[in-house]
């Protein structure tokens, strides 16, 4: 059975606390109808500027909690897998005994079914989890969105736009968070089928495939992990 | 220089050398640990591409999926690439454990060979029950170099023989991996470090 790889690298990392930081009184702020216009690296955030970052936290703190349930829920699946075939392996053995003693057949009531439920409905509970969380990815995305549409409603006159942080323009904080929305929303729909069919197949290579398909995840890209990094260096999550 | 100051120099350099093996056995040991469980990833991520290779994703529940496919089979061959690199690490780690060993057995033989006139043929295998010829001790520094020679050409060669088109092959590479050491006596190096522990005393 595939056993976790080496190379998971997320599960040690700290989460990433969310902003602090007061927002900016409005009496103070030199250009009010503008909250996105201040220059980079000022100490006190616009309102725009903190909700990004504090988004930014959100996701890498999110993105971590999917990895820990993703290594979860593949402990269980491998164990309906291992349950399986240790079942098919002793159904075998008893087809054998049959052809001799035919009344042992029912006599075999191994408690795997109930074994077999606890496991699945474990299952069940981790992808729900990750369901809740892919939830609120899509919720960042739409936040994210609607940071991008009062930047634009505020700049329609056609002002300059400066950065929130460094070098980044607002939209590619959207960019970034549809790119990773997407990964999760396709890579949750792959986890359900393979919930709903892991513990109903009998073919010992589909069974590996939906095991390794849960392992390594491939709707998440590996670019994931480099745009959540780079959305961290902008927001000054992460020191250069 | 007389004899005995030839076999105390000797002796010295001698000590300085089994010391720094007993270092490098660390390390030796530390690298050889590290690649049991990397080659069994490796083996474990074999056996999922080849079935992988033997589903057809368009025959099962998968087929709402039409990219699976080669997503998944990109992802396995990443992931198996990272483990190759790490296991290059733990090859480079023994390279360079042999490359040091070679490197202090070269300079007691080279002294050796400088004092051999002096010495002679008596006192280079005269023995006692405590302290062996020095002799035997050249001869014991010549098994660890070749002990370590061997082990890592055989890594090497293991990990260069590896081919993703050879799944089978891979998939056995913790049976292959256990089989080199076996052809090589383990606790050789330990061994010999036990029967120079007298020159600790000297």
């Amino acid at each position: 059975m595939p056993r976790k790889s080496t190379n998971a690298g997320w599960g040690c990392r700290a989460s990433i606390p969310r902003d602090r930081q007061p927002a900016q009184p409005r009496g103070r702020d030199p250009s009010p109808k503008s909250p996105a216009a201040v220059p980079p690296k000022r100490p006190v955030l616009s309102v725009s500027a903190r909700k990004i970052k504090d988004n930014a936290a959100d996701w890498h703190n999110l993105m971590m909690k999917w990895e820990t349930l993703n290594n979860n829920g593949f402990t269980t699946a491998n164990k309906i897998v291992n349950l399986k075939i240790g079942t098919q392996f002793k159904d075998n053995k008893l087809e054998i005994e049959c052809d001799n003693i035919a009344s042992d057949c029912g006599k075999l009531s191994p408690n795997y079914n109930e074994e077999l439920e606890m496991f699945c409905a474990k299952l069940l509970e981790t992808l729900e989890n990750m369901a809740k969380i892919q939830q609120k990815m899509e919720k960042l995305c739409s936040t994210t969105k609607g940071i991008c549409d009062l930047e634009t409603y505020h700049y329609e006159n056609g002002d300059c736009r400066t950065p929130l942080f460094h070098t980044w323009p607002t939209t590619y904080f959207y960019e970034v968070s549809f790119k990773l929305t997407e990964m999760y929303k396709k890579e949750i729909r792959l986890k359900q089928t393979i919930v709903q069919e892991i513990a109903h197949t009998a073919d010992q290579d589909l069974m590996m495939v939906y095991l390794s398909s849960w392992l390594y995840q491939p709707y998440i890209e590996s670019s994931s992990k480099l745009l959540l990094e780079s959305m961290l260096l902008e927001t000054g999550h992460r020191q250069v | 220089m007389s004899e005995s100051s030839a076999i105390l120099v000797l002796h010295q350099s001698l000590r300085k050398c089994f010391q720094a093996i007993q270092q490098q056995q660390e390390a030796w040991q530390t690298a050889l640990t590290g690649c049991k469980p990397l080659l069994s990833s490796l083996s474990n991520l074999a056996e999922q591409m080849q079935a992988c290779q033997k589903v057809t994703f368009a025959h099962t529940p998968l087929q709402a999926f039409p990219d699976l496919e080669e997503q998944l089979k990109y992802k396995q061959r990443c992931a198996a690439e990272t483990l190759l690199e790490e296991l290059g690490g733990k090859v480079a780690d023994l390279q360079k454990v042999r490359d040091v060993v070679s490197g202090y057995v070269g300079t007691v033989f080279q002294l050796y060979e400088q004092h051999a006139d002096v010495l002679g043929f008596e006192a280079s295998v005269q023995r006692t029950a405590l302290i062996p010829s020095l002799a035997d001790m050249l001869e014991w520094l010549h098994d660890i170099e070749r002990y370590y020679r061997h082990v890592y050409l055989e890594s090497k060669l293991l990990l260069l023989q590896i081919r993703y088109d050879n799944l089978p092959d891979m998939q056995t590479l913790p049976q292959s991996w256990e089989k080199v050491l076996e052809h090589n006596s383990r606790n050789m190096v330990q061994d010999t470090l036990l029967k120079v522990s007298f020159l600790e005393t000297l």
